[in-house]
């Protein structure tokens, strides 16, 4: 961690190095923390969006993964470097924070949150037209034909999992809601 | 399904209240409305879409008792996550937030929102509860808009039989819905096939129907008419 600069200044080389590392862990971490909030903010349920804040949260989507675990690996070498040097508790309670807030982001940029919120169907399942008791007459349903072959989704269940994938009269389908 | 290639969707965020999903095989992003990729590398690219309709339970099952319907799934009907009944009073009144400025209507009035002839139009379900069979003309195409026995299926139709337009009106006191066509006095079903009548047997040709709130309609045809009272037309 020597670099050119600190030669160029009076302070102890040492301390400016640790300045330095200190700083960029802030940054990394702040980083990290950004690249995943961005997009899970510019596409709240009950925001407008536009063109380019999808483009943006589409990228970030595409590059969070890589870039949050490199953020998190840099983040961790610089902590267990300025480890030895920070002989308060409240410093080390920091670099500890920092490492948690890196290490969240990376969690967080493998997660599809709206899954937390509307679980996929995993195994969806199916019943005969006269057997399906859990709906009502005035009940609403989805019903597409394909070949011959019938299916219908009640608007119930696709307005909890939305996208519910099947295979009907030999066609995939998605169907969505 | 794109070009043979069989593609696995998952949600993935949300677009002025209309969900996006992704595609597990390229990371593309599709806009549910549209079956558009709108990013990624499918970009541009559209699925298929499969010809649906919306239905009561009621009048599907009479329709189909063959079919099958999907089952609720037990942990997340444990946990109380379906929506209620009531579901539709309640989303009525959750906030609207697209940049939509339009007057004409509250955003959360209900259309069934068609699209023939390279135009689209809006019924609002009240003017389709009050004056169904309507009879009208979109994109040059003459349609009907009917509403089922149950009072809440709408279907639509082109009104056309051999290059003939035909006038539609409901045929009183039948608890089952039969129309009869004006021209010839045949008797069609909510299927739009004729049950009856020199035309038994033949099959208007559908046009699908989305029910729709009015905002999330707009949004995505921007140049949609809006059917009003008293428009019917005869001819």
């Amino acid at each position: 961690m020597k670099n050119v600069s600190v030669e160029n200044y009076p302070v102890d080389g040492p301390g400016m190095g640790r300045r330095a590392a200190w700083l960029m862990l802030v940054i990394l971490a702040l980083l990290a923390l950004l690249v995943v909030l961005t997009p899970a903010w510019l596409i709240q349920p009950f925001r407008p969006q536009s063109q380019r804040g999808l483009a943006v949260s589409y990228s970030l989507r595409q590059w969070s993964p890589v870039l949050t675990l490199a953020a998190s690996v840099v983040a961790l070498a610089l902590v267990v470097w300025l480890w030895r040097g920070a002989r308060r508790w409240w410093l080390k309670s920091i670099l500890v924070a920092m490492l948690v807030l890196a290490f969240g982001a990376t969690w967080f940029a493998r997660q599809n949150h709206f899954e937390w919120m509307f679980n996929p169907l995993a195994n969806a399942a199916y019943a005969r037209a006269g057997e399906a008791d859990f709906l009502t007459d005035t009940d609403m349903v989805l019903a597409i034909e394909v070949n011959g072959e019938a299916a219908a989704y009640p608007v119930r269940l696709m307005a909890y999992h939305h996208l519910v994938q099947d295979t009907v009269g030999g066609t995939p389908i998605v169907a969505t809601y | 399904m794109l070009d043979g290639r069989r593609l696995s969707f998952r949600l993935a965020g949300i677009n002025n209240q209309n969900f996006i999903m992704r595609d597990e095989e390229t990371g593309s992003w599709w806009q549910q409305v549209t079956g558009e990729a709108i990013l990624g590398p499918l970009k541009g690219r559209r699925l298929d879409a499969v010809f649906h309709d919306e239905l009561t339970f009621a009048t599907w099952k009479r329709e189909k008792p063959q079919g099958r319907v999907l089952r609720p799934d037990a942990e997340v009907a444990r946990k109380g996550r379906y929506a209620p009944a009531n579901w539709e009073e309640r989303v009525g009144k959750m906030p609207v937030a697209t940049n939509i400025n339009d007057a004409t209507m509250p955003p959360r009035t209900l259309v069934a929102g068609v699209t023939v002839g390279g135009a689209s139009k809006a019924y609002p379900l009240a003017a389709v509860e009050q004056q169904s069979p309507i009879l009208d003309s979109v994109g040059g195409i003459p349609v009907l808009v009917v509403l089922g026995d149950d009072r809440k299926s709408v279907r639509a139709f082109e009104r056309l039989v051999d290059g003939r337009k035909l006038d539609f009106f409901a045929k009183p006191e039948t608890t089952i819905l039969r129309l009869v066509d004006g021209d010839t006095g045949s008797e069609w079903d909510f299927t739009g096939r004729s049950t009856t009548g020199t035309l038994a047997g033949r099959q208007l040709k559908r046009i699908a129907v989305l029910n729709d709130y009015w905002f999330d309609w707009k949004t995505y045809h921007p140049d949609t008419g809006i059917y009003k009272l008293g428009e019917r037309q005869s001819n």
